[in-house]
């Protein structure tokens, strides 16, 4: 009976030892996002909407700049200092909330790996470049499958596709032209102004909280800031497993805002809901990279802790 | 009964992840038309998802209470066998599933034809990814075909841009600023692609 355990542990090692080497790949990319100089063009595509863009990145200091700009339509330009929004040339006026982005949000392959299979599936080749293929297929329902095509030089995406749960694509990100080697410039135009802020005050914590959650995921941020509109607070809450990501906004509800409302753009699912409490009635609104579905189910299920106002 | 936990558990029904006790409350709840009204609402929600079509006002409810009737009823005795329990919820879902399925066929017969019912079946539910890929990548479930690349029909975001101004700031601000994950330039691609409608 001893080849058993020898039959088990062969069959078990071979899956952890390809579980190692993609955990590895995602070190490097992440390593490489906050190191990696280069300029390159991608393209973006979701349903109704195909891009092209033009993107320098340098790093100076420890200071991650980036600047991208559009090359198809409208023109469209906005830098990045860490991940917050330094100035921005659109179509609008930006209103950010005041307060530091999250950033560049460390990933934890160990705990990815709770949540998605990860695995390297093979090799492909992508604006001219060598790269291996990522699959991160969901455990469950509640989020999507990403398939990334990494750079085998540099670790960089090159490709990037967000698969609902046929396997099917919901958006498309992908380089035409990436270089390393040249020289970023970042030269936005004199247009490009910084974003309008919105005023802002941390939470508790447990001022809101969702009765059900999907597993992994967990409060990454929690402040209340007026409307666009400028009258009434909200309340903003984002949520997220380490790589999907959704937003919950909590309004108090009144007479002209919808009641139940649903849509989605692309990989983004939007559900929008009034919810009868204790304090009076609310608009819930849940908006992420997840399935409607788990997004409508976190929408009926928050819940305000003891003695919380909207004020 | 609390009518937001009995909408929380009609969407654990469709979700595939009810208990026992949440089935047994939705089966419980089942006559009542604004429970009746809430499941032909999520039905419509999951089947625009997915690219279906519904014929507006269709009631489906009838047909799936009559697919959960004829399921046996849960039994208390199979706390010794768990393994049944998770087969069980299974089939009830699959069952509901061709009762929404059986009404969009009836009501649709004009719009959706039986191919496209057929490949819609025949479409594997987890994703799979090809482990020895030669040549250009390509996904599994991915057809080449024309209007295949993306799997929702484009005038679900027709009908949001005239819907709500506000639905779509907080888009837009989701988008901008709520963190990014290993890859930081997609969020900013998808904020960009909202000001190209």
């Amino acid at each position: 009976m001893r080849f058993i355990p020898c039959l088990l542990i062969s069959a078990l090692l071979s899956p952890l030892a390809l579980g190692a080497e993609s955990q590895n790949w995602l070190l490097r990319l992440q390593e490489a996002e906050q190191r990696q100089e280069f300029q390159g063009v991608f393209v973006y595509e979701r349903n109704g909407s195909f891009s092209t863009h033009e993107i320098h990145r340098q790093v100076r200091e420890g200071q991650v700049r980036e600047h991208i700009r559009q090359l198809d339509g409208a023109f469209q330009e906005s830098l990045r200092n860490n991940g917050s929004l330094e100035c921005i040339t659109g179509p609008r006026q930006e209103r950010l909330t005041s307060g530091r982005a999250d950033g560049l949000r460390r990933l934890e392959p160990r705990s990815l790996a709770q949540w998605y299979d990860i695995r390297m599936v093979g090799l492909s080749r992508v604006a001219g470049r060598e790269t291996v293929m990522l699959s991160l297929r969901p455990r469950d329902q509640h989020r999507y499958g990403f398939e990334l095509h990494l750079d085998r030089e540099t670790a960089l995406p090159l490709k990037s596709l967000l698969l609902n749960e046929n396997g099917q694509p919901l958006e498309r990100f992908q380089y035409v032209v990436f270089d390393p080697a040249a020289q970023p410039r970042l030269e936005p135009r004199p247009s490009c102004t910084p974003p309008t802020s919105l005023s802002a005050r941390p939470l508790e914590e447990n001022t809101w909280r969702s009765e059900w959650l999907p597993d992994g995921f967990t409060l990454t941020r929690i402040v209340e800031q007026r409307t666009t509109a400028g009258d009434s607070p909200v309340a903003w809450l984002v949520y997220g497993d380490g790589l999907a990501r959704f937003s919950v906004f909590l309004e108090p509800w009144h007479e002209g805002l919808g009641i139940d409302q649903r849509s989605q753009l692309g990989p983004t699912a939007a559900v929008s809901r009034k919810l009868a409490t204790d304090q009076g009635d609310l608009l819930v609104t849940v908006i992420g990279e997840i399935p409607l579905g788990t997004a409508e189910r976190v929408a009926l299920s928050i819940r305000s802790g003891s003695g919380v106002v909207l004020q | 009964m609390n009518r937001e936990s009995l909408r929380e558990s009609l969407s654990a029904v469709m979700d595939n992840e009810a208990d026992e006790l949440e089935l047994r409350r939705v089966l419980a709840a089942s006559g009542e038309p604004e429970l009746q009204a809430t499941w032909s609402r999520y039905q419509i929600a999951r089947a625009a998802m997915r690219g279906e079509y519904f014929a507006p006002g269709l009631n489906i409810a009838a047909g799936v209470s009559a697919a959960l009737a004829d399921e046996p009823a849960p039994s208390r005795s199979r706390a010794g066998a768990p393994v049944w329990r998770g087969v069980g919820r299974v089939a009830i879902a699959a069952s509901v599933t061709l009762a929404v399925l059986a009404g969009v066929r009836f009501y649709n017969q004009d719009a959706l034809d039986g191919a496209q019912m057929a490949q819609q079946s025949a479409t594997p539910v987890a994703p799979s990814i090809a482990p020895q890929v030669q040549g250009p990548a390509v996904l599994a479930g991915y057809n080449p075909g024309a209007d295949a690349t993306l799997a929702i029909p484009a005038d679900r975001e027709a009908s949001l841009s005239v819907g709500d101004q506000r639905l779509l700031d907080y888009v837009r601000q989701h988008a901008r600023q709520a963190g990014s994950g290993p890859e930081s330039i997609l969020p900013h691609a998808r904020a960009a692609s909202l000001e190209n409608r």
